[in-house]
């Protein structure tokens, strides 16, 4: 019998993590670096804007109304001489707050609902499953437009009887029902692409080999769920999250610009392209600044959102 | 002397990485006479597929023929034009690959995937080939073959799909057929199958093969010629029964001895290779072979070994060792 | 005294379940009740509106099929090529903009380049002039979408042994990309016309708003401003019942685009 020594190993390149590669890749993807630049721009304007501005979103200036763009005011100013960039600015701060409240909620619900779902089967899947199908299958606009109708008069009765019954001032400040109608009806049709997600990924990675492997090798369930399920599944969730975060801004702008969103005087990107329509003929900057930054926020959120769908699924990208 | 069918020339072929392009086929030499069956053998990810694809230019992206020639029938098939290329491809050599389930287009009816050659080749209508379809499915051995044609890949047998896949290789009787793997995907039994379907075919329209293969025992019966890879190197090249009785690489000799014999005694051990064959782009300086290799000396780590016929030995047996050659030299 | 009135009327009084049984028993009767605002039967309404909104929303289906399914063939087929990222990145600067934007957008850039031109406002027929502005923004997000499903299928395809095969063989490119890629590519394409349609019923609420058409969608605006909810109650049943009207038409094509999807039918 012939005795072949094992060779010495060749030398190998230091482990890469999953998360440094997939950051690697996302940094060497000029596009997505393009559209992370942008996000991180309009979330320090959503955070810091409104202070580096000089005018306030609301003061009014009647001698100066419907200014063309200038130096002193960048944007130009509206019908009721405000500001229109500090406007905007203000806007990114509802849009973010919307986008990220909404795809929180949105993501809890349908991860909880997936989770359930692909863990448990059976009837508690079929009934999410249908569920999730029959949401699906709404025009989500209109869905949003029904909710927001049928639930605005009952909100604010219940508010009132609350009031009544407890004098406590917070259930007089109708600007939460706004808040409550937006963020609530546009979560209720946002889950289900998140449940249905959750719920492929945790059946595919519960009958991967490799947990069978874990099991095999009498790894604990929890440290299967951490290690194993966890960081497998979350890939495919954070690249839906990059993509629901500009989906929702463009829903809020959507809904604001039906007047089912937002109320004035809060100013919002949806409104400001609803009031810029009406004058649009005049005064094209009053429809042109809302609606250019709005293009830009979602640009930027679809060139992020497929840089990381490259990055976190190094397969489809080959 | 036969006539050269197939003559390739430092052939070589690059992958790009990460770090910078990486050398998969550094150099390959070989050649396919007239009617002779020509075995390749080598472990996976030795380059004998990509060799054999990018004659005719069917390399995956990234993958790239970086220099060497390919004489066939008087022009080189790396500089072909793509109408001569096409006229080639499926034409003079026809291909039959790894996996039918795989490369059969599960959407279209295998009668219309026989026909597409004819069609393209021989300028056939379309009743023509059909009715030709049907006629190479039953030489490939096909039961009912005319009832077939209007099959979809998958209302086939894995067994039957290959036969498939090799009369499409046949469809214009080409001058070589180059089987890449063909039996890898089959059961042991229907491997033996189309071995002997392939023999009998080879005798009947007097063609050349390349039969590639990581299994030595397969192509025993089958082959004229081997020819042993290794890390994208023609290690070994020999008349077969020449190989068998007297091998002269050590890897030809390691991939000998780990197959398992009749007879053997029960306690025998098989024996097996120490070690894995080199990445691409961390190929050593000297043999590839030599961080493996029992037999390695100084020299080997350092100067690459050319292939060269055994002093003493047969002149159509050739081998790429600075030990052995020199070994049976002395004896 | 009235409110009370109008309550029984409507019968508001009844206990919420029967209300809802009351509902749903006229819907199946073709009876949607009436427009709140107008009084008018919110079936008549909806006749009225949803031949325009049809009409328009069937031509973009086929205008986004005869711009989409080429554009992402050629964009998948010269992956990574300039041709390719121009494309890829028109297709993400449509889907990125908004119809309530690029609409009054194209209106204003259309006046500005060709000022002497009518205004491409209201509705004359699906063969008039003026539908081509609204019919193109309606388009612009289900272009984008399928454009982009159709070049990640072809680079999935692109793949696969058996175009190798077919090259193999010797048969022309130009045939390799319509017989062998083009066809398995049409499936999982195909598959989106759920989706497409939920596009398509969102985009014509703001198209027809912007370019006053007199649809189903400005109905839908219209009747919000007016809180009319037995009209967005019908519109919304209307919407869900094309998005679930397409997904069965998928389920039917689904089939004849893959003989192995029929095998596996017919087994259950």
């Amino acid at each position: 019998m012939t005795s072949v020594p094992l060779s010495a190993p060749l030398p190998e390149d230091p482990p890469v993590s999953l998360w440094r590669d997939a950051w690697q890749r996302l940094v060497r993807n000029k596009l997505a670096v393009v559209g992370l630049a942008m996000v991180l721009i309009l979330a320090f304007a959503a955070a810091f804007g409104p202070m580096l501005t000089p005018y306030d979103f609301l003061s009014q200036d009647l001698d100066a109304r419907n200014l063309a763009p200038s130096l002193t005011h960048l944007f130009g100013t509206d019908d009721l001489g405000r500001d229109v960039f500090s406007r905007v600015l203000y806007g990114s701060r509802t849009a973010f707050l919307v986008a990220v409240v909404v795809t929180a909620i949105a993501v809890l619900i349908g991860t909880t609902l997936g989770a359930i779902a692909g863990f448990f089967g059976g009837f508690a899947d079929r009934l999410i499953m249908w569920f999730t199908d029959m949401t699906m299958s709404v025009p989500n606009l209109l869905l949003v437009v029904v909710i927001n109708a049928s639930l605005k008069t009952p909100l604010s009765q219940w508010m009132e009887a609350q009031y009544l019954a407890t004098l406590n001032p917070i259930f007089r400040e109708t600007v939460w029902i706004d808040f409550i109608l937006v963020f609530g009806s546009m979560a209720l049709i946002s889950w289900p692409p998140y449940a249905r997600l959750v719920r492929a990924q945790v059946l595919s990675i519960r009958s991967r080999p490799y947990i069978t492997a874990a099991r095999a090798l009498g790894l604990t369930n929890r440290i299967i769920l951490t290690r194993y399920v966890v960081p497998n599944a979350i890939g495919p969730l954070i690249v839906s999250v990059s993509a629901g975060l500009g989906t929702a801004m463009v829903l809020e702008s959507a809904f604001s610009f039906l007047g089912v969103g937002v109320n004035p005087p809060t100013p919002s990107w949806g409104n400001m392209i609803s009031d810029g329509l009406r004058v649009w003929q005049h005064y094209p900057h009053l429809l042109a600044a809302p609606a250019i930054v709005l293009g830009l926020a979602t640009v930027a959120f679809s060139f992020l959102g497929d840089g990381l769908n490259d990055a976190l699924n190094p397969r489809g990208s080959k | 002397m036969t006539e050269r069918l197939l003559e390739v020339k430092d052939l070589r072929i690059e992958i790009d990485t990460r770090r910078g392009p990486a050398t998969i086929v550094d150099g390959i030499n070989l050649h396919v006479d007239a009617g002779e069956t020509l075995g390749i053998v080598g472990e996976s990810g030795c380059g004998k597929s990509l060799t054999m694809l990018s004659l005719l230019r069917l390399l995956p992206n990234k993958i790239r023929v970086a220099g060497g020639s390919a004489a066939f029938q008087g022009s080189d098939l790396l500089k072909l034009s793509p109408r001569e290329l096409r006229e080639t491809r499926g034409g003079k050599i026809g291909f039959v690959f790894q996996d039918p389930m795989t490369s059969l287009n599960p959407v279209m009816r295998i009668g219309d995937q026989l026909s597409e050659p004819l069609i393209h080749h021989r300028g056939m209508s379309k009743a023509d080939a059909r009715k030709r379809a049907g006629e190479l499915l039953r030489l490939v051995g096909i039961p009912g073959a005319e009832a077939r044609l209007d099959a979809y890949p998958h209302e086939l047998s894995g067994g039957m799909r290959q036969r498939v896949m090799i009369g499409i290789g046949l469809a214009c009787e080409p001058d070589l057929l180059i089987a890449d793997e063909p039996t890898t995907a089959l059961d042991v039994t229907i491997q033996a199958q189309i071995v002997d379907l392939v023999k009998d075919l080879r005798k009947r329209l007097g063609m050349s093969v390349v039969w590639i293969t990581h299994d030595l025992a397969l192509i025993a019966g089958l082959a004229d010629r081997i020819c042993v890879l290794y890390a994208g190197t023609v290690v070994e090249d020999a008349p077969a029964e020449q190989l068998f009785a007297g091998p002269a690489h050590p890897y030809t000799r390691g991939l000998l001895a780990s197959i398992p014999r009749m007879g053997g005694a029960e306690t025998e051990r098989l024996a097996s290779i120490g070690g894995t064959p080199p990445e691409p782009g961390r190929r050593p300086p000297g043999c590839p072979f030599a961080p493996r290799c029992a037999l390695a000396e100084d020299i080997c780590r350092q100067v690459v070994p050319k292939l060269a016929s055994m002093q003493g030995g047969s002149a159509a047996h050739r081998v790429a060792c600075h030990v052995t050659s020199r070994a049976l030299e002395a004896a | 005294m009235r409110i009370e009135a109008i309550r029984e009327s409507a019968g508001l009084t009844k206990p919420f379940l029967e209300q809802f049984l009351n509902y749903v028993l006229n819907l199946l009767q073709g009876n949607f009740g009436n427009s709140l605002s107008s009084g008018r039967k919110v079936w008549s309404m909806i006749s009225a509106a949803a031949p325009v909104s049809f009409q328009l929303g069937l031509c973009a289906i086929i205008l986004t099929a005869l711009i989409a399914i080429p554009l992402g063939l050629i964009a998948g087929l010269n992956q990574n090529s300039k041709l390719d990222y121009t494309i890829l990145g028109s297709a993400l600067f449509l889907w990125a903009i908004p119809p309530y934007v690029a609409g009054p957008l194209l209106m204003v850039g259309f006046l500005l380049v060709l000022p002497g031109i009518n205004m491409p406002y209201g509705w004359g027929g699906i063969f008039d002039a003026k539908i081509i502005l609204p019919l193109i923004v309606l388009s612009f997000q289900p272009i984008a979408l399928i454009v982009r499903q159709t070049r990640a299928a072809v680079i999935e395809v692109l793949s696969e042994d058996f175009v190798r095969t077919a090259r193999a063989k010797g048969v022309p490119e130009t045939l390799v990309a319509l017989k062998h890629i083009l066809r398995p590519v049409l499936t999982p394409v195909v598959t989106q016309l759920g989706l497409i349609m939920i596009t398509i019923v969102n985009g014509a609420i703001f198209v027809e708003l912007v370019f006053g058409l007199p649809g189903l969608g400005r109905l839908t605006v219209q009747a919000l401003t007016n809180s009319d909810y037995p009209v967005i109650l019908a519109i919304t049943l209307i919407g869900s019942f094309l998005v679930m009207f397409s997904n069965l038409i998928v389920d039917v094509l689904y089939p004849l685009l893959d003989p192995r999807a029929a095998d596996s039918m017919k087994g259950r």
